[in-house]
């Protein structure tokens, strides 16, 4: 096991494997950039250096400054914690140069996974359905149209170097084809570096259901089932939930093992998440493969009792997985809601400040992973999310009816949260059914 | 801060340059510090225009401290505290050097005068020997890290006195 881990991110993420590697007596190192000076969660690292100002490009993303702090660190292992630097391939090769386990997947796995078009590919060898679109990049306008007549209008373009919900446009027609690829392309080079487009069939209103897994260096390969992740806000997750609501049970276990397999094929490590669509018939398409944790993740910690990030310390340590797929077994019912810093009556903008007072709701079956406290200042400079709420119970119903007391608890004063909104969507009859879909948020509460 | 296992001893340059931080965020004229035989006493001018200058009752014993950086060390704080001069700041993680290799002199010590390119030390970040130019000009008037020493983004490295 390793003695020391750096962990190269910030708030809830960097907290929560500062906790797993406590709990293991691994030492940690932390990194913070000017504007997260002095901020508590700090504290319970062991060391803690800061590597730049506010800006991100200047601090977090500045892969020189992260291994520097890495060595005058004395580290043995880098956890990237998911955004930033989590899925660069170049930061992963990088590590391993300059002898650094980096707790994840291979740079060449993730490089592989993080051409889009690329995983297409791969997901159709593996025997994984993928949404009926273009076999590879499309590079002009004619084989763009040729490929929508084929597969039939609504057709989704998106960025092959894109993911996490953006590089994406809807075309509903020849006219809007011409002009939308023409953006596409240029938004995804100023981006992403890459103006690589390809084509999907639009899937209207979705689910989007995921994948968990987990592989170790021996060949061993585990999922740990589903999360449901609809519930969004352009593109954006607001809730999740496991298990995913009104699939049946056949289906579920298909999508696992679909994940499994495609995890194998691409020669996977490490914790990873598959995505999926499903459609109104039921059907499910690959869309892409996350090679980092992701910010659900407690999600399924809860779901199956297995703690992920100790699970993803202990692979990259070359530990082989102390479970089996049997051993992976699935209790009641878990919702988590991410609580972000900002306004919903005003189009959803960032709301930074001090929070001046704030009460963490508790009880039976509740988690909240979050960095900030009273008098803790939300900075304008990361993302807006400042905590994830979590419920666990023995039926979906009951879960519904904690997190609503759960949230009704919480009280952040001093900025604004979505946490209104989240108790109106909770209390939806659409909710309650399970018949969400990704875009009930614009069409509900439009803003 | 970057912390190591600290010793007791009240030479150490680290612990010294603390108090000297103490002494300016509470605003403190003087610090007393004995141990064993040893004494250490640090001396700020805070406002009030007469030197306290008064001779201690016991002597100094500094030459006599057993430690490796140069006895003029702990007394330079003090007076870099009297005329409030300019940081110049590390710009990258790493390990400072203060000399071009471990068989020359420093590039810099208490007392040079550097103008913006001097080079006044090294910054090893992942075996690329960053040099660090002062960027301002005037005397330097205290070297705030140790040969060897990891730092951090901003940390402080030299005071200078822009005045002079």
């Amino acid at each position: 096991m390793f003695k020391r881990i750096l962990v190269a991110n910030r708030g809830e993420i960097a907290l929560r494997i500062f906790r797993a590697c406590r709990e293991m007596d691994v030492e940690t190192v932390g990194i913070f950039s000017e504007a997260d000076r002095g901020a508590e969660y700090l504290k319970l690292a062991d060391e803690a250096f800061c590597i730049g100002p506010a800006k991100a490009t200047e601090s977090y993303l500045k892969i020189d400054r992260v291994i520097s702090a890495a060595e005058i660190g004395n580290v043995q292992a880098i956890h990237p914690g998911y955004g930033f630097l989590a899925e660069n391939a170049h930061f992963a090769d990088v590590c391993q140069s300059c002898n650094i386990e980096f707790v994840g997947p291979t740079h060449q796995a993730m490089a592989l996974l993080g051409d889009k078009n690329a995983a297409r590919s791969l997901a159709a060898k593996a025997d994984v359905p993928t949404v009926p679109g273009s076999d590879g990049l499309v590079n002009d306008e004619g084989a763009a149209l040729k490929i929508a007549h084929s597969i039939g209008f609504p057709v989704l373009i998106k960025a092959s170097a894109g993911g996490g919900g953006r590089g994406m446009r809807v075309a509903l027609n020849d006219l809007a084809l011409k002009s939308a690829i023409q953006q596409a392309q240029a938004e995804a080079e100023a981006a992403f570096g890459c103006g690589d487009i390809y084509i999907e069939k639009y899937v209207e209103h979705p689910k989007h259901v995921e994948v968990q897994v987990l592989a170790d260096h021996h060949g061993n390969v585990v999922h740990l089932w589903d999360r449901d992740c609809t519930m969004q806000r352009r593109h954006q997750k607001l809730i999740e939930e496991s298990p995913a609501t009104n699939l049946p049970q056949e289906t579920r276990e298909a999508m696992c093992e679909a994940a499994v397999r495609l995890v194998k094929a691409a020669d996977y490590t490490n914790a990873g998440t598959i995505e999926f669509i499903v459609d109104r018939e039921g059907n499910f398409y690959f869309i892409e493969l996350n090679a980092r944790i992701q910010v659900e993740h407690p999600v399924t910690e809860m779901l199956t009792g297995v703690d992920l990030i100790k699970s993803q310390i202990r692979v990259a340590a070359g530990e082989p997985l102390p479970f089996s797929q049997e051993d992976i077994k699935t209790n009641g019912a878990v919702i988590e809601c991410r609580i972000n810093a900002e306004d919903t009556e005003n189009g959803f903008r960032p709301s930074p400040g001090v929070i001046e007072k704030m009460i963490v709701p508790g009880g039976f079956g509740v988690r909240f992973e979050s960095h900030v406290h009273a008098g803790y200042c939300v900075s304008p400079h990361y993302d807006s999310m400042i905590g994830k709420l979590l419920v666990h119970q023995p039926t979906r119903e009951e879960a519904i009816s904690c997190m609503l007391r759960a949230l009704g608890e919480l009280r952040i004063k001093g900025i604004k949260t979505t946490v209104p909104l989240l108790k109106k969507i909770l209390q939806h009859k659409a909710f309650a059914q399970g018949q969400v879909d990704t875009t009930l948020i614009e069409r509900t509460w439009p803003s | 801060m970057a912390g190591s296992s600290s010793n007791q001893d009240i030479f150490d340059v680290r612990k010294i340059r603390r108090m000297v931080e103490l002494m300016k965020e509470h605003d403190l004229s003087e610090i007393d510090l004995q141990q064993g035989e040893v004494r250490l006493q640090l001396r700020r001018d805070v406002h009030i225009p007469s030197p306290a200058s008064v001779p201690l009752p016991q002597p100094p014993p500094v030459a006599a401290a057993p430690v490796a950086p140069a006895p003029a060390e702990p007394a330079a704080p003090a007076a870099a505290a009297a005329s409030e001069g300019a940081v110049i700041k590390s710009p990258i993680v790493g390990t400072f050097y203060a000399a071009p290799d471990p068989d020359s002199r420093p590039y810099v010590k208490v007392g040079d005068h550097v103008g913006g390119d001097t080079t006044v030390g090294i910054v090893e970040a992942m075996k690329v020997f960053n040099e660090i130019s002062a960027e301002i000009s005037g005397k330097i008037i205290a070297v705030l890290v140790e040969n060897g020493e990891p730092v951090e983004f901003g940390q402080p490295l030299f005071k200078v006195d822009t005045n002079q």
